[in-house]
């Protein structure tokens, strides 16, 4: 069924699909739509899920990681400082193995106060043991808050769902509603691990001492692991019954290219369209490798599209302080025990929700083929010296 | 998972540990009694009410049970140590309230009331003692009063058959003879005593020791012989005039007014006139103007000292007094004024208190000129008794008592003694306890020939300030129901009409069982480490995990619990 | 016999508590009057270490571990799970100190109390945070010594009753564990009334009160007895009802209260008096409560 709908909608569907039967939210624009059409879906009977509009983002997480542990498949969407003040939640959810997913709607921090997007939010908590994936379309935002859960429910990791605020999020667009029948098919309801089991009681995340600590954290990396073909395998399973596909990384017209861009999040379409023209203007040399997951960095993937270009512009929407790009920072790293690389150009743009035109990806195009080396370590595309 | 122990080795591999921190068994490899300084040990302590007994009643026990609705279990646990409750339960001076702790809390519990109601439904019930196996040893005992009964009933348990020698025509001594059946019906008494007749004791009345019968022979003839003859010689005044006519002993007029019709010498009761007159301050001097009161007479008391130097047991006083009877405080006799011979005043002469004598009491000095005369027809002497001793041998003898060691045996070996023979007129439950340790000599030395004497150490009951009150709430004593005044002159009917059942168990509930445990569940509800393991009749510490915090032995209300430091 | 103290035992031996632990009794008794079909969410307290490491636990009922704050949000959670799952039989409660209550973790609380979420929120209170050794909390009693109020603090306890009565939770009420069977009583009422429940429990800590362990009881009586922690119910926030001991609503001086703990020693007469004053009004306003609900 074809359907106009936000990116933001779209989320909700997703979750509506999945048959999410937690629902803990808490509204921070650019996420409230998410929210609000829920509700309307609780409200209405179309999705029988309990929804709690809990007090703050810290409870939205903590009640998700309770409702998880306790058997049911939990669902909530943030953003920015919402995301940021569920920190502390956010290591609880991953290290107690608990399968949540979460759509993240990209927001710049404050302050100065923004609604605007840009991936530091998202990006700040890469190292909590979450999976990421980030997303270019409102289809894609829908079929990954259900691939979401399948990987999810599999390796007992969470799933955070990255969209752009207001680029894709308030963006119509149509896409095609998968049936829930065939959602249904794809993924079965949640069985929890039987930890908290009546019959044979247990406690969940107690005092850990240095005698089992390190040995469990391993887990974590170990599930990371798996985590790459399970993501694999669940993304066929979903083109063999749902009919897309996505990858967890996308080499888009790469067979000719000699010049690479890496792009995540909105930014790949508007890259695509670029890419587009200039192929058919019988420009070949240039591709993109688009990035949806993003954790775990799935880095034999990127290496072997990658060491096929002689230049990769890596374009940030994103800032490590300090650093530079976080995008680029883990493509250099991925090629860190290799022989030979590709000249890495990092491109910063976008940050704050500043538009990435076409004109911006063209130029950033141009500066790649134009230098043989960067200039910068940072090249900072559109901002005003 | 729950119940067992189980060591998680922490040298688990990867694969076999769970995703997460996710429990895989239970704490209780951890031994927590290793943190322990303190331990505390279930460890019962005597209550004060026991350890004043005379005759050694197991008091908290019976209370325990009565509060339980336990008559019959109370009745068995009373009749180890005290053959006569029923009778105890009237006139016993009850030293066990004196003692009681709940004194220092508000009223002390009605543990005689309470005996009492036991020995009636004993009584009532027909229950019986169980008897140990057959004694072939032959015991004679001579005298039936309290003492002769219990040292009986004690070795009748045992298995003996023992036989009593008594001089009179009833068993029961002073019970029989001196105590009115307003304070103990006669049918109360006749019942405890048949109850102990049935258990295989001889009794051979109207036999007195001394006449045609001998000790010695006695002690031929038996394994063992117990004197248990009292204290019934009166005191004389040794004043002008004691010889006439209407001066008599308190005991005579007792004994006399004490038998049934038909039984009394003269055939009637002793006539004495209205303004009777009794000399004394005792048990005895209460009982014969409480007695000549129900005569129809308006009896006056003279005594040489004080009410609070009066030797009768304070109950007695207390009801002689409602009774309205004259008390004359401070005036001893010095002549009795006589026309023919026949009595018609008393001349007495006032007294002052001087210093204390041997007996405590303050002594009694005669205000020189201060004579006066009381105009009566009737005086009743109750100045005292003593042992009659004339058939005694006198190497038995000291000072005109019996002469025994703690266990009741005199300087012949197969000889004992126990009672008012012993110590001087004295008390019933005294007397009790006396017959019951000499019967366990008498046993003893029949067996083995000797009798042992462990020293039984001196115990410390639990007092007051030891106990956890917290737990204790304040009921006053379930009052006695009794007759009043009106009633009581006209008739010799029982003053007190005795507890009901459920007037019993709310009395025994009051009891803060002192030392003992009564089942409280404190130390088990109160132990955070479930180290106080509820057992059916008692609780145990489960010292794998007991961490010696203390708080059972703090909160126990009856001081069963000591700590006592762990060495370590 | 306390017959109205059921046997079972939801707690085993072995636990962490130190000795004289009113926390750990207050825990054993609540979960004999909840029963095994109970789901304990525990926050960050004294009672995390108590529970036992990983891979232990002392309870025998699903335990689960929470962060400090979120009492009130994970118990919300794990309730929604359960009911959306058809296992409305199943008790949550929700079990944090007096700094996971008072302090870190109102916010939570107050959004479970406002939603009136099903289920029992317990808080042991031990009148300071002890895990983290001993530092003061809004439920510290005035005058009371902890190490980050090295001379004496200086403000009074929050009245966590009244912030719950506000609530308009259909039950909260103190308990204390020297009166097991009123503390029974209470739980099972609990459990039998849906929506949010608050239980406030004071909890004697031998170590952090500086008292010995065995008069772990008689503290709790005399806070009881003396009006410091008297106990009551409030039914939908306006309803008192007194449950305290104390004859003819009388309270007994507190002074041997006081005495008896080490974290009151430096307080001289005039502040002692001025604790007294403090307890002796608030105890009028509670009656006062009672006479108007
Ligand atoms: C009037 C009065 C009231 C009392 N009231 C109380 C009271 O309320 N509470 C209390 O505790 N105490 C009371 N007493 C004291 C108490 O009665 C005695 O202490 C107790 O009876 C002593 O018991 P016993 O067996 O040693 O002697 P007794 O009771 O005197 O018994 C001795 C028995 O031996 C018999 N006997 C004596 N000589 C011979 C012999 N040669 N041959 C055979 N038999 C002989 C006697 O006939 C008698 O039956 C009272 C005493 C009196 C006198
Ligand atoms: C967010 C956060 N801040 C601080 C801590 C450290 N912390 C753990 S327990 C605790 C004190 C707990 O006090 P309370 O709730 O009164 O329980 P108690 O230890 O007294 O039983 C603190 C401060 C923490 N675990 N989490
Ligand atoms: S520190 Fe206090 S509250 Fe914590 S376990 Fe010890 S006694 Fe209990
Ligand atoms: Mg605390």
């Amino acid at each position: 069924m074809k359907e106009v709908t936000t990116g933001n909608h779209a989320v909700s569907y997703g979750a509506m699909l999945s048959r999410a039967q937690v629902i803990a939210a808490y509204p921070i624009t650019p996420q409230t739509q998410i929210v609000e059409l829920l509700s309307n879906f609780c409200a209405t009977g179309k999705l029988k899920a309990k929804f709690l509009k809990v007090e703050s983002e810290h409870s939205v997480m903590a009640a998700s990681i309770g409702a998880s542990l306790a058997g049911a498949r939990a669902f909530t969407a943030t953003s920015g400082q919402g995301l940021a003040l569920m920190h502390e939640m956010i290591h609880w959810a991953a290290n107690g193995r608990l399968p949540i997913v979460m759509a993240d709607v990209n927001r710049s921090m404050a302050p100065g106060w923004s609604i605007w997007t840009d991936q530091n939010d998202s990006l700040s908590q890469r190292d909590t043991g979450w999976i990421q994936l980030y997303c270019e379309s409102s289809q894609e935002v829908t079929d990954s808050i259900i691939q979401g859960f399948k990987i999810a429910e599999k390796v007992y990791l969470p799933v955070m769902v990255i969209l752009d605020a207001f680029v894709l999020s308030h963006t119509s667009e149509v896409i095609d509603l998968p049936d829930i029948k065939l959602v249904d098919k794809y993924l079965p309801p949640f069985k929890a691990r039987d930890m908290m089991d009546m019959k044979n009681p247990r406690a969940f995340g107690g005092l850990v001492t240095p005698d089992f600590n390190f040995e469990l954290k391993y887990k974590i990396q170990e599930a990371m692991n798996q985590t790459i073909p399970v993501a694999k395998w669940a993304d066929r399973e979903f083109k063999r019954i749902l009919g897309r596909s996505y990858g967890i990384i996308e080499a888009y017209k790469c067979e000719k290219a000699d010049t690479i861009l890496v792009t995540s999040g909105t930014i790949t379409s508007t890259s695509r369209y670029v890419i587009n023209q200039l192929h058919a203007q019988g420009k070949k040399n240039v591709g993109i490798l688009k990035i949806r997951m993003f954790r775990p960095f799935p880095a034999k993937e990127v290496v072997a599209v990658l060491s096929k270009a002689k230049k990769v512009a890596v374009i940030d929407r994103n800032i490590g302080y300090g650093v530079g790009g976080i995008f680029c920072q883990e493509v250099k790293a991925a090629f860190g025990n290799e022989k030979k690389h590709p000249e890495f150009f990092n491109f910063i743009t976008g940050i704050g929700g500043r538009d990435v035109t076409p004109k911006d990806i063209q130029g950033i195009i141009d500066y790649t083929e134009t230098h043989k080396k960067p200039k910068e370590d940072i090249i900072w595309v559109g901002l005003r010296k | 998972m729950q119940s067992k122990i189980k060591v998680i080795p922490t040298t688990l591999k990867v694969k076999d540990l769970p995703p997460t921190a996710i429990s895989m068994s239970n704490m209780l490899f951890n031994k927590t009694g290793s943190w322990r300084n303190y331990k505390p040990v279930y460890d019962e302590k005597l209550p004060p009410c026991n350890a004043t007994c005379p005759s050694g009643e197991k008091i908290q026990g019976y209370l325990y049970l009565v509060k339980n609705n336990k008559f019959a279990e109370a009745w068995q646990l009373i009749k180890q140590d005290n053959p006569l409750p029923a009778v105890c339960g009237r006139v016993c001076f009850h030293p066990c309230e004196v003692e009681c702790n709940r004194n220092d809390y508000d009223e002390s519990v009605g543990i005689h009331n309470v005996e009492r109601l036991i020995g009636d439904y004993g009584l009532r019930h027909n229950l019986r003692v169980k008897i140990g196996i057959k004694k072939k040893q032959q015991i004679a005992i001579i005298g039936g009063g309290p003492a002769g009964i219990s040292a009986a009933y004690h070795l009748a348990r045992m298995g003996y058959k023992p036989t009593i020698f008594e001089a009179e025509r009833q068993l029961g001594g002073m019970l029989q003879y001196g105590i009115p059946s307003y304070r103990l019906p006669k049918n109360i008494l006749q019942k405890e005593i048949n109850s102990i007749i049935k258990m295989g004791v001889k009794v051979k009345t109207g036999m007195r020791v001394g006449k045609n019968l001998f000790i010695e022979e006695l002690a031929k003839k038996y394994h063992a012989v117990l004197i248990a003859t009292g204290a019934y010689k009166e005191r004389n005044l040794d004043i002008p005039g004691e010889e006439a006519r209407g001066v008599i002993g308190a005991l005579d007029f007792l004994h006399e007014a004490n038998l049934p019709r038909r039984q009394a010498g003269s055939g009637k009761k002793p006539t004495i006139s209205k303004d009777v007159v009794i000399i004394g301050g005792g048990n005895a001097a209460m009982d014969a103007a409480r007695s000549a009161l129900r005569m129809g007479a308006h009896p006056k008391v003279i005594y040489r000292r004080t009410r609070n130097e009066m030797p009768a047991i304070p109950d007695e006083i207390r009801d002689t007094e409602e009774e309205k009877i004259d008390f004359i405080f401070l005036a001893a006799p010095v002549k009795v004024i006589t026309k023919n011979n026949k009595t018609v005043a008393l001349e007495c002469i006032r007294m002052k208190l001087g210093s204390a004598d041997s007996s405590g009491r303050r002594k009694p000095i005669p205000v020189k000129g201060s004579n006066f005369r009381i105009k009566t027809g009737t005086i009743i002497k109750a100045i005292g008794e003593s042992p009659e001793t004339s058939f005694i041998p006198a190497s038995l003898l000291k000072d005109n008592l019996v002469c025994t060691d703690k266990w009741g045996m005199t300087a012949q070996n197969n000889i004992f003694a126990a009672g008012d023979a012993v110590t001087g007129p004295k008390t019933v439950v005294e007397a009790i306890g006396a017959g019951k340790r000499s019967a366990q000599a008498i046993d003893k030395y029949v067996r083995t020939g000797k009798v042992t004497h462990t020293e039984i150490p001196e115990v410390k009951p639990v007092r007051f300030e030891q106990l956890n009150t917290a737990y204790f709430e304040h009921a006053p004593r379930v009052s006695m129901p009794h007759l009043e005044f009106k009633q009581r002159v006209k008739s010799t009917k029982e003053v007190y009409l005795g507890y009901k059942p459920n007037e019993a168990i709310t009395e025994s509930d009051r009891c803060f069982s002192c030392g003992v445990c009564n089942f409280c569940d404190n130390c088990w509800v109160f132990c955070p480490d479930m180290a106080v393991i509820k057992k059916k009749n008692k609780y145990e510490f489960n010292y794998d995990y007991c961490k010696g915090c203390g708080i059972c032995a703090s909160e126990c209300p009856h001081n069963v619990i000591s700590l006592v430091e762990e060495k370590k | 016999m306390r017959n109205e103290i059921p046997l079972e035992e939801n707690l085993n031996s072995g636990h962490l508590a130190c000795p004289g632990c009113g926390g750990s009794l207050s825990m054993r008794l609540a979960l004999k009057a909840l029963g095994r079909k109970t789901y304990l969410v525990l926050t960050a307290c004294c009672w995390s270490i108590i529970d036992g490491p990983f891979p232990y636990s002392a309870v025998k009922i699903p335990l689960m571990h929470t962060a400090f704050e979120t009492a009130g949000s994970a118990a919300s959670g794990i309730r929604a799970a359960l009911d959306i799952l058809g296992k409305k039989d199943i008790t949550v409660m929700a079990w944090a100190g007096d700094g996971g209550t008072f302090d870190i973790g109102i916010q939570a609380l107050s959004g479970a109390a406002e939603r009136n979420e099903d289920f029992i929120y317990s808080c042991y209170d031990n009148e300071a945070y002890m895990n983290t050794g001993i530092q003061r909390s809004s439920g510290t009693p005035w005058g009371a010594w902890t190490t980050t109020t090295p001379e004496s603090k200086g403000e009074q306890k929050k009245k966590i009753m009244e912030i719950m009565a506000a609530h308009r939770i259909p039950y909260a009420a103190t308990l204390s564990p020297a009166y097991p069977e009123d503390f029974i009583r209470k739980y099972k009422k609990a459990k039998s009334i849906k929506g949010t429940k608050f239980m406030h429990i004071l909890s004697p800590c031998p170590p952090g009160w500086k008292t010995s362990s065995e008069q772990s009881m008689k503290l709790s009586r005399m806070a009881v007895e003396s009006g410091v922690f008297p106990l009551y119910e409030i039914e939908n926030g306006t309803k008192y009802t007194l449950n305290n001991p104390t004859a003819d609503f009388k309270i007994k001086p507190i002074n041997e209260y006081i005495s008896m703990q080490g974290r009151f020693r430096h307080l001289n007469k005039e502040q002692i008096k001025f604790m007294q004053e403090n307890v002796t009004s608030e105890w009028q306003r509670l009656l006062r409560k009672l006479k108007y609900a």
